[in-house]
């Protein structure tokens, strides 16, 4: 018996062996590499053997690092909210709407994702630039006299993650308010809650863990995004993924942009676990 | 509420008319944009003119426009072959190491992708296999990204599957292979098909890791843009945007027309 348990044991491993191997050799092993790197010193753009803590030491007291770390998360927290309190009324009308039109509209709404990243947020350069849509609209309403400089900013890196990653709240709150029963709503409502009561007392906490979910989603991609801050933000603008490009590719100190990489690492897992202890639940695509 | 003679539902749709409006305005500013007669991304257009969609189809712009397709085909055929075996073995089996192998298998998708670029990079240069940085490398680093997305996909049609079918063929005396083979993975099928469209898309618009993982002359067709976008715009990015919109749409479109095909037929065959 005890041989067709050990037997029982070991053939799962060898159906997965394969694909187990791939993701060990060209994700698991990698990664690794990435974290001991972080802990040695690059000197003259040569790692060498030498432990040391001072990548990080450096990160976190370089004032340009130091701003582009709280600047990310301030990206990530921004367009986290932006996106859930978007997305919410999008979610709502889509789960409770009776219009024939709803399978189309829910396409539209997920939609973008088919499209990079780098093309959605080409659409908000030609609406940004100096010479763009926003500034002319505003000169023809006469809101403002003369173009305003609106990128490169903190303010349009956060408007177009925002864009970006909107389905993906979108999708997190249909699940989640998908599965709140509308006879709820009802019910409270002919016990003379006003809809505003039912809303605030039966709706949002029931809505709560994919509000937290569509939140935590938004705010992960968004720390990691590279594409909208190398576009809509500049040099006086960077944030940690544009940061660890340049030390990979430009700077070639290969131990800061392990370290760099490490936090992202650390804060998206964080970040993860948060959600999954609030009891979050967020679709991924 | 009531003096504005405006009822909850009425507002609702009105906020969701203006979160559609900023959803879909940029892609459409950039679809017009393609048509300037100018060099520059002028909206509106500044007189119309197709000379920068000629220029979308001049080789600067088609090479690696074809060096994505065929990463995404790869990725999107590879993924959930791996994921296959790597699905069954993590839900039909309970075993020691089963949550290592669960966390390997959805390491890539808590993980960002730009820190599994970065790391693949590293990787591939310390091993003393930089010849292999470019499309060998990009295929690895798109697989394992891709990877959990099929394994998701594969692993809801295999938990919906009602295991009487395949004890049913058992007991009619069906080898496993037969079971599997004729029961198992027809009615897997749509989760391996889903997985393999989602790897196609979540590879045709990467950006975070192929970052790092290219050479000259091979480079996705988001690491080129991106490259452009550095000297400045132009309208041909607005043409070259809108084709790699297009091009994913359609084939959602064609696998969503096929895979209701293909289950007809099996349906039919299944009633012979």
């Amino acid at each position: 018996m005890s041989k067709a348990v050990s037997l029982q044991d070991r053939r799962p491993w060898l159906i997965a062996f394969l694909p187990a191997v791939f993701l060990f050799v060209f994700f698991g092993l990698p990664n690794a590499m990435l974290l001991s790197i972080s802990f040695l010193k690059t000197e003259a753009q040569q790692l060498t053997g030498e432990l040391t803590l001072d990548n990080y030491v450096f990160l976190f007291t370089e004032q340009t690092y130091l701003e582009a770390l709280l600047r990310t998360f301030f990206v990530g927290v921004s367009v986290g909210i932006l996106d859930v309190v978007l997305a919410f009324p999008l979610a709502y009308f889509l789960v409770r709407t009776n219009s024939r039109w709803r399978g189309l509209l829910i396409a539209l709404a997920l939609a973008p994702l088919l499209a990079s990243v780098v093309v959605r947020t080409y659409g908000w350069y030609v609406i940004l630039n100096r010479f763009g849509v926003a500034n002319d609209v505003m000169l023809w309403l006469g809101v403002i006299e003369q173009r305003l400089t609106l990128m490169p900013s903190t303010g349009a890196i956060i408007i177009g993650l925002a864009h970006s990653l909107l389905p993906y709240a979108v999708l997190t709150l249909m699940g989640a308010l998908g599965g709140i029963n509308p006879s709820l709503e009802k019910a409270a409502m002919s016990l003379g809650a006003s809809r505003f009561r039912c809303f605030v007392e039966v709706v949002l906490p029931l809505a709560l863990p994919g509000l937290i979910g569509g939140f935590i989603l938004s705010f992960s991609v968004a720390i990691s995004a590279y594409a909208t801050p190398a576009i809509l933000g500049g040099p006086a603008t960077q944030v940690m993924a544009t940061a660890i490009y340049g030390f990979m590719t430009q700077l070639l100190d290969w131990s800061i942009g392990a370290a760099m990489a490490v936090v992202l690492i650390v804060s998206s897992l964080l970040l993860f676990y948060l959600a999954a202890r609030a009891g979050a639940r967020t679709a991924s695509l | 509420m009531s003096f504005l003679r405006v009822s909850p539902w009425s507002a609702l749709k009105i906020a969701v008319g203006a979160v559609y409006a900023f959803m879909l305005t940029p892609i459409l500013i950039t679809a017009v944009v393609s048509l300037n007669a100018t060099n520059r991304s002028l909206f509106p257009p500044q007189g119309l003119s197709l000379r920068w969609w000629g220029e979308a189809f001049s080789p600067e712009w088609v090479d690696p426009l074809i060096f994505s397709l065929k990463l995404s085909a790869v990725s999107a055929v590879l993924s959930p072959l791996m994921a296959l075996p790597l699905t069954f073995a993590l839900v039909r089996y309970t075993f020691p190491g089963r949550q290592a192998l669960m966390a390997l298998t959805l390491g890539p998708l808590l993980l960002p992708a730009l820190v599994t670029g970065v790391a693949l990079l590293q990787f591939f240069d310390f091993m003393g296999w930089r010849a292999w940085i470019g499309f060998p490398a990009l295929v690895a680093g798109h697989v394992a990204i891709c990877l959990p997305f099929a394994v998701r996909t594969i692993a809801i049609s295999l938990t919906t599957l009602p295991p009487n079918l395949e004890l049913a063929a058992a007991s009619l005396g069906a080898s496993k292979l037969r079971t599997l083979m004729e029961i198992t993975l027809p009615y897997i099928k749509n989760g391996i098909v889903a997985g393999g469209v989602f790897a196609f898309i979540h590879s045709f618009t990467d950006i975070n890791l192929s970052l790092f993982l290219v050479r000259p002359g091979e480079q996705p067709i988001t690491v080129k843009i991106m490259g452009f976008l550095e000297y400045g715009f132009a309208p041909t990015l607005a043409a070259v945007s809108v084709i790699t919109l297009v091009l994913p749409l359609i084939l959602v479109l064609i696998v969503e027309r096929l895979t209701g095909l293909g289950n007809f037929i099996y349906g039919g065959r299944g009633n012979g």
